[in-house]
């Protein structure tokens, strides 16, 4: 089993597709991570399970990986949690999390922008851009700049889930860069295209952040590291000033063109 | 737990529990490193309190939970009061609120039982945190009448 336990889970599943039904069943949504990266071994601990429902998912695993052998699994009893519990974030999480909310919102429109998109008009050219420097100036300066600068640098940035973090970025900047271009060439589906990948990305990264990478986090921050992320997180506010505000009201104004 | 009356002062009798503790085999060291620790006493601005992961407590909680030194107090600069029977509480919001603003502190942890009365205190550092331009994060940590941590949240 080692062999296995070292091995990328999205490896392991390419390998036994039974094994994304069993991770499945504990909440764990490797299946759908465009990475899959982390190794099956880190993957208890990053979605804390507790220490039964850890010999209970490893023993499953084991059956589906070695079928005909005599594999004993104990049984815990867990049932499906019917809601997932709300999770209660440290002050400087929290701050991450609701950024994600504008950010979702912007995500949430693009669908509409799409549809509607003209990029032989100057009127629909510049819409683009105007998501670009959302994108790049609140998701990626204001937002990204907190994580990577200051956060990730609080952990050990050889784990998997970080890299699988840092890739997600770089992908978002290169669709961003394939939008720009685009818009130069006037090619309205290429636009359409990167901004739908960027979605679709964006949706699978936050929701990666909100229910594991940051729960995570916040169990293994002492009290001292979430006073000093806070204050540190501050400071970058404030060389951002109006910056949310801006684009809050950005937003507002495109759900209310989009409407 | 069936409280009659004020909970704050309703007479409980624990004296069975103490058979069943196990004693520590060595001298549990004090973790304070300060003086005064009276909220009316302390100076808000003392070096201790400087930068500092500070906890704010009920006057009741050392007593109640038998790992305060170690488990709470360590590396934490302290001040304690009582949220129901100390007078002059404006001084206590002022003092607060000269922690986060003039000393810079890090963290606030308050430390309170589980009567109701004592969130009182609670309420005292949140009353500081609103009047204050500086923000830091706030820990409620609610502990039992027999020594357990009920809850530990950010507030």
């Amino acid at each position: 089993m080692d062999e296995y336990l070292n091995m990328e889970v999205k490896e392991v599943i390419s390998k036994f597709p039974e094994a994304a039904r069993v991770l499945d069943e504990y909440n764990i949504g490797c299946t759908v991570c465009n990475a899959g990266s982390c190794l099956l071994k880190d993957i208890v601990e990053i979605h804390s399970l507790s220490s039964d429902e850890e010999q209970e998912l490893m023993a499953k695993l084991a059956r589906v990986v070695y079928p005909g052998r005599d594999v004993k699994v104990l049984e815990v009893g867990r049932k499906p949690k019917a809601k997932p519990e709300r999770v209660k974030y440290s002050p400087p999480l929290k701050k991450l999390v609701d950024e994600h909310l504008l950010i979702k919102r912007w995500i949430a429109l693009i669908p509409k922008l799409a549809e509607s998109l003209d990029v032989n008009t100057e009127e629909g050219r510049q819409l683009v851009l105007q998501g670009v420097d959302f994108i790049r100036t609140y998701a990626d300066r204001y937002h990204h700049a907190k994580e990577e600068e200051v956060l990730f640098k609080y952990f050990d940035e050889n784990l998997e889930i970080l890299k699988t973090m840092h890739a997600d970025h770089e992908k978002a900047r290169s669709h961003v860069r394939s939008i720009l271009q685009a818009v130069e060439e006037k090619n309205g589906e290429a636009v359409k295209e990167h901004l739908n990948a960027y979605r679709e990305l964006l949706t699978e990264h936050i929701k990666k952040e909100d229910e594991i990478l940051y729960p995570w986090m916040d169990r293994g921050l002492s009290l001292t590291q979430v006073g000093e992320l806070f204050s540190r997180f501050n400071e970058l506010e404030e060389q951002f000033q109006t910056v949310p505000e801006k684009y809050e009201e950005f937003i507002r104004k495109l759900e209310e063109k989009f409407r | 737990m069936v409280f009659e009356g004020c909970p704050g002062s309703h007479t409980l009798d624990l004296r069975e529990k103490e058979t069943r503790e196990t004693t520590p085999t060595e001298k549990v060291r004090s973790q304070l490193r300060q003086w005064p620790i009276q909220l009316h006493l302390i100076s808000p601005t003392a070096p201790y309190y400087q930068g500092a992961d500070v906890l704010l407590t009920a006057d009741c909680v050392a007593y109640a939970l038998g790992n305060f030194h170690t488990d709470y107090l360590k590396g934490k600069s302290i001040a304690i009061a009582c949220p129901k029977l100390d007078e002059g509480q404006d001084v206590y919001v002022e003092k607060i609120k000269s922690w986060l603003e003039d000393a810079k502190i890090n963290t606030l942890s308050v430390l309170i039982m589980q009567v109701p009365c004592c969130m009182g205190l609670v309420n005292l550092a949140q009353q500081a945190a609103e009047r204050s331009k500086r923000k830091v994060p706030i820990k409620s940590i609610i502990v039992g009448i027999q020594g357990d941590i009920l809850s530990e949240e950010w507030v």
